[in-house]
């Protein structure tokens, strides 16, 4: 059968505006870094994910199709009302989606390989998941089908979020106009979602709309006091594409084999990445504990860190000599 | 396999192929000098912001750093135009392998080679600190 796609469509959008970005960053126009070897890893993530999508799709639109037999509702394609309706419902599904995959360790096992460059940058957007059909994550689209939206309909909905997703993924945008980061997702909020900075960890999950993160008191606003260091806690030590794709699930199943109790077990695969029976490892919450602890003693409190406030550069943070 | 697939996934090779060739063409991967003690202490501030340095071990080519702090070793070193960073026990590091002017340290998931300047490891800071220790 064939349907609509939005994402097959928007693909050389992609591709023209990943070139873009980098003539423009080359000729000092924009502000953007590509190294060849992150660029390689992000966009075979990005064929993989299609492939693998192409591979599980049919049984993921098989289970919709089903749920949608047994809908509540009949919900009309055709009208206004209700892609309004599925915008905001969609996004939020999206939020909720994203904040377990993030939060809760087999899920992040999938989505970590999004987070894994160092850069931040329009491919970086296209590193996608290659196993987000088999830790079931899409089960959470299926309410949607429930209540009475058509298969097709969340499709183009979902492949809408993801195609605006894309532009997001960028420095070479600072800032958008004042109403327009209020409520939506900009480069600005997503860079933050993409840092390792300890002040950034576990924020800004949106799709589309930065509301759902006001609401649910996960945002947090990128300051010019401290830059994004992008990547995960603990970045990759290769550029093996396989690694990048599986290190996770290969760290479960080490702390599986090591398990010594039901609470282990559930901890290590359902706690927060970084669980540890002991507490011996770090996860974004102690992270964030020793961060506000270092400010304490620098005698910089964080309530007194407001994002208009530029304070004094800290002499540690002085990567000229890193690059 | 469909031949419309196979046309779609050797083209999608294709464009992959030209953009990771434009993006090596534009040189603009972030600058990565080679560490002095300066930038070295910069990035493990950064890395470990709650350890002590106690002392320090540039690699010979300036792409890693091993550093003492109490018992255990913060080991950076680069990859691509960034940096990796890892800790092991102190002695683990003191013991580890020197292979062909190279020191192979064994982290819990990666193991970077980092170059030695006289092919000898451990260094005489090291072994100093830890006599004094």
């Amino acid at each position: 059968m064939k349907t609509f796609d939005p994402v097959q469509l928007a693909i050389p959008f992609f591709v023209l505006a990943v070139v873009l970005e980098i003539v423009l960053a080359r000729m000092g126009k924009a502000n953007a870094r590509y190294e060849a070897k992150d660029t390689a890893m992000s966009l075979t993530m990005g064929l993989g994910s299609s492939i693998a999508g192409a591979i599980l799709g049919g049984a993921v639109f098989a289970a919709t199709v089903w749920v949608y037999q047994h809908r509540v509702f009949t919900i009309p394609m055709t009208a206004i009302w209700a892609w309004v309706i599925l915008f905001f419902a969609e996004d939020l599904t999206y939020y909720w989606f994203h904040r377990i995959a993030h939060e809760r360790r087999f899920w992040w096992a999938s989505h970590v390989n999004h987070h894994t460059s160092t850069h931040y940058n329009l491919s970086t957007a296209l590193r996608q998941t290659w196993t987000g059909g088999i830790v079931g994550t899409w089960l959470l689209w299926l309410p949607l089908s429930f209540l009475g939206f058509p298969p097709a309909m969340v499709a183009i909905q979902k492949g809408i979020s993801l195609i605006y997703q894309f532009w997001i993924h960028t420095e070479a945008i600072k800032r958008m106009p004042r109403w327009f980061e209020a409520v939506f997702n900009t480069p600005s909020h997503h860079r933050v979602h993409h840092a390792r900075n300890p002040r950034y960890l576990d924020a800004n999950y949106a799709g589309i709309l930065i509301i759902w993160d006001r609401m649910f008191g996960t945002f947090i606003p990128e300051v010019d006091e401290e830059p994004c260091r992008y990547g995960t806690v603990k970045n990759l030590a290769s550029f093996n594409l396989f690694t990048n794709v599986f290190h996770e699930f290969i760290g479960i199943g080490k702390d599986l084999a090591s398990s010594r109790s039901p609470r282990e077990v559930v901890g290590y695969v359902f706690g927060p990445p970084g669980w540890s029976p002991d507490g011996s490892r770090d996860t974004s919450h102690t992270l964030k504990a020793k961060w506000r602890a270092r400010l304490e003693r620098e005698g910089r409190p964080v309530e007194k860190l407001a994002p208009t406030v530029v304070s004094e550069p800290r002499p540690e943070a002085d990567l000229s000599k890193v690059g | 396999m469909d031949k419309a697939l196979l046309i779609q996934l050797l083209g999608s090779a294709v464009a992959i192929s030209l953009l990771i060739a434009i993006a090596a063409w534009a040189r603009i991967a972030r600058v990565t000098p080679p560490l002095d003690a300066e930038g070295a202490r910069a990035l493990l501030a950064l890395e470990f912001p709650d350890d002590r340095i106690d002392a320090l071990w540039i690699a010979a080519d300036g792409a890693g750093v091993v550093a003492r702090s109490g018992d255990r070793a913060l080991v950076a070193w680069r990859k691509g135009d960034g940096y990796v960073a890892r800790d092991l026990a102190w002695n683990a590091a003191l013991a580890a392998r020197a292979d062909r002017g190279f020191l192979i340290l064994k982290t819990a998931d990666a193991a970077p080679r980092l170059v030695l300047k006289d092919g000898a490891w451990p260094p005489p800071e090291f072994v100093s600190q830890d006599v004094a220790a």
